[in-house]
């Protein structure tokens, strides 16, 4: 059986337009529709339907308030949606994924530690999932 | 009214933004990514008329 592995770099990340590929260290595109019970008492073990379509993107940046970077970026789409689009390259394959219409709830405006280059953790919800 | 691109992060500065779908247009401008210019084109400043001669 053929199998392909690639190495988990982004060629392009963006949130509402502006690149943050260069302060990005993790992203998680998860396509998920929410599952609705339709066991019945004729059924011996639950059984599932496919509800409503709730995706969801998760990315860890490094924080910078400097121009044009991560805060500046993202401090006026909190409460908002917006859209993210990530581009993965292997090979001669291009895969962009789009999702649109997602909402950004909170940003941690600072989150910093001794020794440590600050990072902020952000959850994108709901919206279209889009591949092309 | 069209948006022009002002940081490298959005694209090439001095082009035109075409907002894609979903796009939080407020937010760019509100970052200074994009900036707004107005296509209307600017008013002339009202003749004044002179008073007749007497």
């Amino acid at each position: 059986m053929a199998t392909t592995t690639y190495l988990s770099n982004l060629s392009a990340l963006t949130v509402n337009s502006v690149s943050l590929v260069d302060q990005c260290t993790g992203i998680v595109f998860t396509q998920l529709r929410e599952s609705l019970d339709k066991t019945t008492l004729a059924d011996t073990g639950r059984t599932y339907t496919g509800g409503l379509y709730n995706n969801e993107c998760t990315m860890t940046l490094f924080q910078s308030y400097a121009a044009s970077e991560t805060y500046q970026t993202l401090a006026a789409l909190v409460g908002t949606r917006t859209t993210v689009v990530a581009t993965v390259i292997e090979g001669a394959v291009t895969k962009v994924f789009t999702l649109a219409d997602c909402y950004l709830e909170s940003m941690p405006v600072i989150n910093g530690a001794l020794g440590e280059l600050s990072t902020v953790d952000l959850s994108f919800t709901g919206g279209a999932l889009s591949v092309s | 009214m069209k948006y022009i691109i002002n940081s490298p992060k959005v694209g090439t500065v001095g082009d035109e933004f075409e907002p894609a779908q979903g796009i939080n247009i407020e937010a760019l401008i509100a970052g200074g990514f994009i900036v707004e210019e107005s296509t209307d084109k600017p008013k002339k400043s009202p003749t004044i008329k002179k008073e007749p001669k007497e």
